[in-house]
């Protein structure tokens, strides 16, 4: 056993854990842990497999941005999240498992019971130029040189596609702090709402305060709490 | 060593996160199960490239990462997207009903 | 050493590129009021453009005038771009068939005043549906011009796709093509909630459905050593019978029969046409189509044809369960955009007879059926979104009862557009379908035309159904009504008309076309 085998089924094998520990955490968070696990040791892979670039490609790109950017999508969407976005259906989980059985037998009977491939090694192909990464570059900048240019079209879509998704406007010019304070300033409730609970007998947020003369103020509470049905009458109340 | 042993490695990788893209219904582990099949699909790239002596195994598998990249962008935007509305959808509701 | 770059041959694609780049420039630099008045120009001439070049540089190799394009073609085969494309007849005919799906699609888009809010787009896509954000963009006339960048990327994608003439320029054209489709799923302007589920489904399937493609690729090239389909042909002669080749094929063809919606890929064509913008359901229900059987042929002819004795039974069963699904499962429907969807993967079971004949008259006859159903597809859509209640667009069947006297010129046109999708005579889809089961019967697939025949009968009935809806029902409170439209959609409607009428009438000269294209360069 030489030195490659060593490392291939250490590798092997945690790279093989990390996938099963995606599919099977039940938060999302375990799971984008579990991947990122299991795309450091397909990096180690890479050097056995003599691609010094992709394996450094491969921790910058994918552990380092892809992941990193789900784990903040994951911040955003709450980290406890187990929400399902898709439709649930009867039996699709038992489906699924048989049909993942079934394709996974004949994916792996294929491959496996191919003759055994050629062992060419890389290093002719990295000698040409003079090492792993003049190959590449030699490759993308003349035969995928088209590729290379449509690529970036697809950069600039995701670009577009951010920023038409998540970049929210304004309809209408941001208040000034003075345009604020002189608008206040109009009203008849130039100080603070009074908080929910003060002069009352609980402090929860659900109860409302009581003014001077002992009646209860709706204008305290939150707007889901009050009980007037229309929002407009709290909002009179306070200007009028 | 036999690289066939990379290949299974590559197909059992693939085969998972095929399964997790069936079973799972959150859709962002979902989409992190399409990760994990691209990144299946990459060593099957890289493997390739040695057996076969050729560098273009590397170089598919290095623009396979930058349409990663891109595809994580737009999926991640949909996906907030989606959640941000769904969240609020119930808030809104009596909105949504006069509209 | 310099890189090989035929301007010449890759023109349409690159005029589209730029186009996309100036259009995302304009967004970056130019005030929100005059955004609209520079891309609508900037698209239409990008496109006129660019099928203006393919026609003259076509026609001109077609007379033997070499000199025109610098003398670079030889006929119409030329591999460009250091191997990465492949300009050839059916290539260019694909990519012209495109780019006149893409101008019509664009009318669509540039549609406004159907919607009295404006086009058919989200004012703004990052406000929440129903929020005070939205009514506030929505009052003050905002819209989303965005959707031209993504437009333009998407009609680039889809021109290189067919013409990949390796599995990673391939892939990548299906990507550049794909994921502006996504983003503008998401994008209507009146029930965004079904929109974006639609977008998620299509992302998330599409993604899926790349990397199914994907590790097919890598399993070629660990056979064949080269990701061209030129050397991958001539590699597989010499192992044939290799398991993990078949493996790779049968991935690759997973992914590719996605695209074009055959059964069992088909799941996501119900959900996304009913969900997205219909403007841009035309658009891609068209576009993808053709773009996509024209990279399915491409790689099943050129890079597989040595084994073809493998993959024909496989496309035989997937022909057929897509003719009969897709027929019947159209018949139950409810939603007039879903049974739509449903005739479209029908009609993707009819072609496929066509990929599986596996003779030029295969391709010939595909090339026709394309561009008439393209057209079909592109009218039939853009009639749906005339019809409307206060909500927004009437899909649901009940609310067509009695359209037919509510307003007989839309009926009547809508009525023409499903006979073309039946294939009865006298309209192009009758001319495709002829062609189609001949190119069949030829190669040998009688049993399939069969199948075909009986698919076609029960799909005329529920095609039969909406007509007799139409004009043979009462009319109903219920009953939606007709807006009517600006110049845009009419002019849409009029050509998608015009080419339904033509191509049924005097098919000839398309049907000579299709002859001279030829087939598929090596």
């Amino acid at each position: 056993m030489n030195g490659e085998s060593v490392v291939f089924w250490i590798t092997a094998i945690f790279a093989v854990v990390g996938a099963l520990g995606m599919v099977l955490s039940r938060k999302a968070v375990h799971s984008a842990l579990w991947v990122a696990f299991a795309m450091v040791n397909l990096a180690v892979l890479y050097f056995t497999l003599q691609a010094p670039f992709l394996a450094t490609t491969q921790i910058v790109v994918y552990t380092g941005a892809v992941m990193m950017l789900f784990l903040f999508v994951l911040m955003i969407v709450g980290v406890d999240s187990s929400d399902s976005l898709l439709e649930t259906l009867k039996g699709q989980r038992l489906l699924a498992t048989l049909f993942g059985l079934a394709f996974g037998a004949l994916l792996l009977s294929g491959v496996a019971s191919t003759i055994a491939l050629r062992d060419n090694g890389l290093d002719v192909a990295n000698g040409d130029y003079g090492g792993n990464i003049q190959g590449i570059a030699h490759l993308v900048f003349n035969r995928y040189l088209l590729a290379f240019e449509v690529t970036s079209a697809l950069l600039i879509t995701a670009v577009i596609g951010a920023m038409v998704l998540a970049h929210r406007e304004r309809w209408a010019p941001r208040k000034t702090q003075a345009e604020l304070s002189r608008e206040r300033t109009f009203t008849s409730q130039v100080t603070p709402l009074p908080n929910p609970g003060v002069l009352a007998r609980h402090n929860a947020v659900d109860t409302p305060a009581l003014l001077p003369d002992g009646t209860p103020s709706q204008a305290s509470l939150p707007k889901q709490f009050r009980e007037t049905s229309h929002e407009d009458e709290a909002a009179k109340e306070v200007t009028s | 060593m036999n690289p066939n042993n990379y290949l299974i490695l590559a197909g059992i990788l693939f085969t998972i996160g095929a399964f997790g893209v069936v079973v799972r219904r959150n859709a962002i582990i979902v989409f992190m199960s399409v990760e994990m099949m691209l990144n299946a699909a990459n060593l099957a790239f890289a493997t390739a490239a040695r057996t076969t002596g050729t560098l273009d195994g590397q170089v598919a598998a290095f623009f396979v990462m930058v349409v990663a990249a891109a595809e994580v962008v737009v999926g991640l935007a949909i996906i907030v997207t989606i959640f941000r509305t769904r969240r609020s959808a119930s808030i809104d509701e009596a909105n949504l009903l006069k509209y | 050493m310099k890189p090989s770059f035929e301007y010449a041959a890759l023109a349409p694609i690159v005029i589209m590129l730029t186009a996309g780049v100036l259009s995302v420039v304009i967004e970056a630099f130019v005030p929100r009021t005059y955004r609209r008045g520079l891309q609508l120009p900037l698209v239409f001439v990008s496109i006129a453009g660019s099928f203006v070049y393919l026609v003259s540089s076509a026609t001109a190799i077609l007379n033997g005038d070499a000199a025109m394009t610098g003398g670079q073609y030889q006929g119409l085969r030329q591999i460009a771009a250091g191997g990465s494309v492949a300009i050839d007849g059916p290539g260019m005919f694909t990519q012209g068939t495109l780019l006149l799906v893409a101008f019509v699609g664009a009318l669509l888009f540039a549609e406004r005043s159907v919607d009295p809010q404006g086009d058919a787009f989200a004012s703004r896509a990052s406000t929440l549906p129903g929020s005070e954000d939205e009514r506030q963009f929505t009052a003050q006339g905002w819209s989303q011009t965005e959707i031209w960048p993504l437009f333009l990327f998407a009609v680039s994608g889809m021109l290189l796709f067919p013409v990949s003439n390796d599995l990673l320029t391939m892939f990548i054209a299906l990507e550049v093509l794909s994921l502006p489709l996504y983003l503008l799923a998401g994008m209507a302007r009146r029930r965004r909630l079904l929109s974006q589920e639609a977008s998620l489904k299509y992302f998330v399937l599409g993604a899926f459905s790349s990397a199914f493609f994907l590790f097919g690729s890598a399993l070629i090239y660990s056979v064949a050593g080269s990701m061209t389909f030129g050397t991958v042909a001539t590699a597989l002669t010499d192992t044939l019978q290799d398991p993990i080749l078949l493996t790779g094929v049968g991935l690759i063809a997973v992914g590719l029969l996605f695209k074009v919606g055959a059964v069992p890929f088909h799941q996501w064509t119900p959900d996304v046409y009913q969900g997205s913008p219909t403007p841009l359901v035309a658009f891609m229900g068209a576009g993808t189509k053709i773009a996509a059987f024209g990279a399915l042929f491409r790689t099943f002819y050129v890079a597989f044809g040595g084994l073809r004795w493998e993959w024909r039974p496989m496309m035989w069963v997937i022909a057929i369960l897509t003719m009969v699904v897709g027929s019947i499962l159209a018949v139950t429907q409810t939603d007039i955009k879903r049974m739509l969807a449903y005739s479209s993967v029908a009609h993707t079971g009819f072609i496929l007879i066509a990929l599986v004949a596996t003779t030029p008259s295969g391709i010939s006859s595909s090339l026709f059926y394309l561009l008439a159903y393209g057209f079909t597809t592109l009218g039939v859509f853009a009639l749906v979104s005339l019809v409307r209640d206060s909500t927004g667009e009437a899909t649901h069947l009940s609310q067509w009862a009695g359209l037919g006297k509510k307003s007989p010129v839309v009926a009547s046109i809508f009525a023409l557009f499903l006979f073309a999708l039946a294939g009865i005579p006298l309209t192009s889809g009758f001319t495709g379908k002829f062609a189609v089961f001949t190119a069949g019967v030829e190669g040998g697939a009688n049993a399939l035309v069969i199948v075909a025949v009986v698919s076609s009968a029960i799909a005329a009935f529920f095609y039969a159904r909406v007509v007799v809806l139409m004009f043979f029902t009462p009319e109903t409170e219920n009953t939606a009504d007709v807006v009517i439209p600006s110049y845009f959609t009419i002019a849409a409607i009029g050509i998608s008309t015009a080419v339904t009428l033509l191509l049924g009438i005097v098919p000839q000269p398309v049907l000579d076309a299709v002859v001279k294209a030829g087939v598929f360069v090596r």
